[in-house]
């Protein structure tokens, strides 16, 4: 076999056989250590063997090694295995070394669980990474559903880790029922595409109709995934979860699957134009609004996952305005910000349990490696050159430049501003300003979960310099210039931080920041969601609950009673008298002679 | 060998049914001898039944396996059983569910273990009689074996309202059958002629194939054709409509289908959970079976005219009985109306006349048996701690039986149609094959579609409810997780659920050929010509050179 395949499939199999053994047998769940030793074992070899793969060179190399899958009259339907490329090599080694981080982070973290639940997360966690990289080696679409699926599975159980709190249990239903119903739409493209195709694969030649369509319905399923308007809603609740959970699914990788599912199925996406259009404005306006709502969060985990949705909306833009190397190059630098920001938030509500913002405050000098690394990762969501997340914003915006009308581009620019700002909000309410009575006592967490901190910092501070790696990777190139959208990137960024550092330093509050807020109490997506479900799902059922009962089984009872009546109606006619009979006979007779000699 | 091959498909019907004459003559009293031997035999003709699986060559002919005596020779009857890929396979899932169930009601069932234990083996014979008869009135007599020690079952060992349920069941089933029985009798008088009659599978196919074929193209709009009809291809046109309803009731009361499902969910609800998960695993296959094997293939061409009506009543079961299960506050009546809705799956396969549609539903007549016979087994665990049914008394049982927790979650996700489960390759092929059809409009495969997120919301709404959240009622608190043999009985079917949906290879070989049978057989009714399939169906001659009947009158008490 192919050295790089053998590589490609251990990255497969160790976690799968960490997350088996860990189920199979009993003890190594319930001491908990076993599991989260085994895991992090599977992780270390997945990286490994990713890590070695990067250092191929890539640029236009493709391995694809398959086995067929579905065999029907001796044809099979899909294939499975493994596509080695550009696009899916780079994603294997983000999700495999920020899954390693949270891994090694989450040991310290969720030390104090009872030792079963323990176990039963880390086992939960080598799943995950499966999942995840099934998805990203797939050969074909067939597959990619498959990894899709699972991975929203594993999210599923993961929100849900502490399901005796009703409102874990909540939104880990919420977050798996939503992204289920978008994924109707990658269904959907499926048998669009194998009645159309009899495959399952992305790059094939489409009348524009179909390509239409299908990039459209494959859509639908990236717009749950990746937590875009209107379908965000569960996102922020999703933050339920453990926050390793949030920094490694709802943030860095999982969320983001949908961003490089486009990605990978770019000569599908390429042809379908009238789809790309449709793309540009929802990541826009997720961007926008859910920036917006971001400013107001009370909650760090949920300003944060306000933030993750606007990003991604950041990414979708770019995929709609035709860049597949911008959206991935984003995806990139925000795995690694992302994941840190979400750490470093666990850090802090570690230290002082709680995840509200008004019970930290002045943590800077207590907790000054958490600060330290966590203000790298805010410096790089805002924007600031020349960290990482500077970088592949401006990517974005200079391929959004001139796309419809300039307002895409004027959109995010704008929103580039308001992210520095709220998190200049995070950094004064967190680090800066007068400790709370919880933030006074707290003290620096342990180096299990520090160093993944600082280890992430560096990918956070460097990472946009792997950008033109990437970009030749995927047949392109990427120029650094100095324009105008570099220049009004940064002072966006650097503008949003500044005002925002000089309003909260100051205790105040940003204008319309009271509008915002009744906004987001007023939740409207959320509520037509709800009413969706409760009023109009829930009420049809009981209707026909009762047409069930009353109409469907009344009809078939009443057979039953209309044939017991009709017997006793006729009950009568049998007398068992003998002249009765015998007149029934005449009279029969009489009546088929007549009819007899009727002409 | 070849005794083995030859006896191996009667060995299976009937072992079970010898086993039963032995638990007879057991004592009343000696509950674990009868249990233990029950279980024992029922372990023995698990092990038949992957022989004869094992012995099935996905690449030989149709109908393997196959025994045929003389029996009621006069009126043409013979002794014919053997089995096609779709046979071999229900026939392993019946002997699959058979030891599982035995264990299923190891403590629950305590009063007349002895008949209860006696039912169970008669029912598991006649199960796979069903599935192995190659005669139609042995089919017959098998599909109404089945009946009585169900009833039997569910009346004796139900819960509070048994009686009517078991009643409801019994007259609902009863009453299909006899209708069937007219149309067995209208065939056999009419499509044969005198003399040469048969109750064999092969003689009703292929004495009816010809006038179907004729019926078809001058439906076609060939004129020519509709000239030289033969007389049989006329009456077809006249009757055939009316007979392949006498069989599609029949079969659609067993599935069941819209709007003839109302006896299930008082059937299962009522049932003890032995009922509840032989009724789900084995015997509502017998009505896609039936439409598989008998209904479609005999009578194409009405089959074909009725064929949007019947997409859309299973479609209408997929929605609907989603739907229903949205508003149950009764756990085992929430299963039963999920088995409607994927029931409808297997249907909507069946009509939609493409290979992979058909695979499906046969893929997904055998997952629906391992998958809601496992959800019936797990609750019934849950039962028997807590005897209600009623979702709101349970909450936070996640907390307090973590084992059982997760065993019913793996076979939620498989109930959901998660990918790696069983019920994403029924399902997803079934969805495949209609999208591809052309015979089946469009807009029913989309509408069918919802059935798999409708599955979603009514599967997490009943776990959220019942494993989540704190624990609020203090009976809750105090349930003990699965025992030994609770696990040993639930672990097979998980094991089912992930080799199913990782490996379906295994399972589809088996059903490749009667796969491409069954839809050239279907095809028929459309005047479509296969070219490289032949329709016909061979099976092995009688043993005596002529059958009886064919004989002048009053030669056959000499022989």
């Amino acid at each position: 076999m192919n050295p790089s395949v053998t590589l490609a499939l251990v990255t497969l199999a160790a976690p799968l056989a960490a997350a088996l053994l860990s189920v199979v047998i009993p003890p190594i769940r319930h001491r908990g250590a076993p599991a989260a030793m085994l895991t992090l074992l599977g992780s270390l070899l997945a990286t490994g063997a990713a890590g070695l793969l990067v250092m191929e060179d890539l640029a236009g190399r493709a391995i694809r090694a398959t086995v067929p899958w579905m065999v029907v009259q001796g044809r099979p339907l899909g294939q499975v295995g493994v596509r080695l490329d550009a696009v899916s090599i780079p994603m294997l080694l983000v999700v495999c070394l920020v899954a390693l981080g949270v891994q090694i982070y989450s040991v310290a973290y969720m030390h104090d669980e009872k030792r079963r639940s323990y176990g039963r997360y880390f086992a939960y966690h080598a799943l995950f990474l499966f999942s995840m990289n099934l998805l990203v080696l797939a050969p074909d679409l067939l597959q990619a559903f498959a990894g899709w699926e699972l991975v929203g599975l594993v999210s599923y159980l993961l929100i849900g880790f502490h399901f005796d709190r009703p409102s874990a249990a909540r939104a880990a239903v919420k977050a798996f029922w939503m992204t289920k119903l978008a994924d109707m739409g990658f269904l959907f493209a499926l048998l669009v595409l194998y009645a159309r195709t009899g495959a399952f694969s992305w790059d094939v030649a489409l009348r524009p109709e179909v390509a239409e369509a299908t990039a459209g319905l494959i859509f639908l399923a990236v717009m749950g995934k990746s937590a875009q308007f209107p379908l965000h809603v569960w996102l922020p609740d999703a933050m339920e979860g453990p926050t390793p959970v949030s920094a490694l699914l709802h943030a860095a990788t999982m969320v983001a699957a949908g961003v490089f599912l486009v990605v990978r199925a770019d000569p599908l996406f390429a042809q379908a134009h009238w789809v790309q259009g449709g793309m540009l404005w929802v990541g826009t306006i997720t961007a926008v609004f859910t920036a917006l709502l971001g400013l107001v969060q009370t909650d760090i985990k949920r300003v944060l996952a306000y933030s993750t949705c606007s990003q991604l909306g950041f990414m979708v833009a770019a995929l709609g305005a035709g860049s597949a190397f911008a959206g991935y190059f984003h995806l990139g630098t925000h795995a690694f910000f992302k994941a840190l920001l979400f750490l470093g938030a666990g850090s802090v509500i570690h230290a002082v349990h709680s995840n509200e913002m008004k019970d930290m405050g002045g943590l800077a000098r207590r907790m000054p490696l958490t600060a330290v690394t966590f203000g790298l990762g805010a410096l790089s969501l805002a924007g600031i050159p020349p960290l990482a997340g500077f970088a592949s914003k401006d990517v974005i915006l200079t391929a959004l430049e001139g796309k419809a009308g300039w307002i895409p581009w004027a959109l995010l620019l704008a929103t580039a501003f308001l992210t520095a700002f709220y998190m200049g909000r995070v950094l004064v309410l967190t680090f800066l300003g007068k400790p709370s009575p919880a933030a006074a006592h707290a003290h620096e967490s342990p180096a299990a979960m520090t160093v993944p901190l600082v280890a992430l910092g560096i990918p956070t501070v460097a990472a946009g310099f792997l950008g033109p790696w990437l970009a030749r990777g995927l047949g392109g190139e990427m120029h650094l210039h100095l324009g105008l959208t570099p220049v009004l990137a940064s002072l966006a960024g650097l503008g949003g931080l500044l005002l925002s550092l000089a309003t909260y330093l100051r205790g105040r509050e940003a204008p319309l920041a009271a509008t915002v807020a009744a906004l987001d109490r007023a939740s409207l997506v959320d509520r037509a969601w709800a009413f969706g479900y409760h009023s109009v799902l829930l009420p049809v059922s009981g209707l026909l609950r009762w047409v069930d009962r009353y109409l469907v089984d009344g009809l078939m009872n009443g057979l039953g009673w209309g044939t017991l009546e009709t017997g006793q109606a006729m009950r009568p006619v049998q007398t068992g008298r003998t002249r009765d009979y015998a007149l029934a006979v005449v009279v029969g007779a009489l009546v088929l002679m007549v009819l007899g000699a009727w002409p | 060998m070849t005794t083995l091959t030859t006896w191996i498909v009667t060995l299976t019907v009937f072992q079970p049914l010898i086993s039963a004459a032995i638990i007879a003559l057991l004592p009343q009293a000696e509950k674990r001898l009868v249990r233990g031997w029950t279980f024992l035999s029922m372990f023995m003709n698990f092990g038949l039944t992957v022989l004869l699986y094992g012995l099935f060559d996905p690449k030989g002919p149709e109908f393997q396996l196959e025994q045929r005596l003389q029996w009621i020779s006069d009126l043409g009857i013979s002794y014919h059983v053997g089995v096609d890929g779709l046979a071999v396979s229900l026939m392993l899932l019946t002997g699959f569910l058979g030891p599982l169930v035995v264990l299923a009601s190891w403590t629950s069932i305590e009063n007349r273990v002895k008949s209860f234990h006696l039912a169970l083996l008669l029912i598991q014979s006649a199960m796979l009689g069903t599935l192995a008869s190659l005669d139609v009135i042995l089919f017959y007599v098998f599909f109404e074996a089945m009946l009585v020690p169900m009833y039997l079952i569910i009346g004796m060992w139900g819960s509070e309202k048994r009686i009517q349920a078991a009643m409801k069941f019994f007259l609902y089933t009863l009453a299909g059958s006899l209708v069937m029985l007219v149309a067995i009798l209208a065939v056999y008088f009419l499509a044969q002629p005198s003399g040469t009659r048969s109750f064999d599978y092969a003689a009703f196919y292929n004495s009816l194939a010809p006038a179907n074929r004729e019926l078809a193209a001058c439906l076609a709009g060939k004129a020519a054709s509709c000239a030289s009809m033969s007389p049989l291809a006329k009456a077809l046109g006249v009757y055939g409509p009316w007979m392949f309803l006498a069989f599609a009731v029949a079969f659609a009361i067993k599935v069941p289908m819209f709007p003839v499902h109302t006896w299930l969910p008082d059937a299962h609800t009522e049932a003890p959970v032995a009922g509840s998960i032989i009724l789900a695993g084995v015997m509502l296959k017998m009505g896609t079976f039936g439409f598989w094997r008998y209904a479609i293939p005999l009578f194409p061409v009405a089959a074909q005219q009725m064929r949007v009506a019947f997409a859309v009543l299973a479609v209408v079961g997929i929605v609907y009985g989603a739907m229903m299960c949205l508003a149950q506050t009764d756990v085992k009546r929430l299963i039963a109306y999920s088995s409607v809705s994927h029931l409808g799956f297997c249907m909507l396969g069946i009509f939609a006349l493409t290979a992979e549609g058909a695979a499906g539903s046969a893929y997904q007549m055998l997952n629906h048996g391992v998958s809601t016979g496992a959800l019936f087994l797990l609750f019934g665990f849950l039962y028997e701690r807590r005897h209600t049914r009623n979702i709101i008394d349970f909450g936070g049982v996640a907390r307090t039986m973590p084992v059982f927790a997760a065993l019913f979650l793996i076979i939620t996700f498989s109930s959901i149609a998660v990918p790696g489960t069983n019920g994403f390759i029924g399902e997803f092929l079934v969805l495949l094959g209609t999208f591809k059809s052309t015979k089946v409009p469009m807009w029913l495969a989309v509408l069918a579609t919802s059935g798999v997120i409708l599955s979603a919301a009514y599967m997490l709404w009943i776990v959220q409810r019942v494993f989540f959240g704190p624990v609020v009622q203090v009976e809750n608190a105090r349930l003990r997780d699965v025992n030994g043999r609770e696990l040993a009985t639930s672990l097979p079917f998980v094991v089912m659920v992930l080799v199913m949906g990782v490996l379906p290879g295994f399972f589809l070989d088996r059903l490749e050929t009667s796969t491409r049978r069954y839809v050239a057989r279907a095809q028929v009714g459309l005047d479509v010509q296969q070219r490289d399939e032949d329709t016909r169906v061979t099976v092995l001659p009688l043993s005596s050179p002529t059958p009886v009947a064919a004989l002048p009158a009053g030669t056959s008490d000499q022989r």
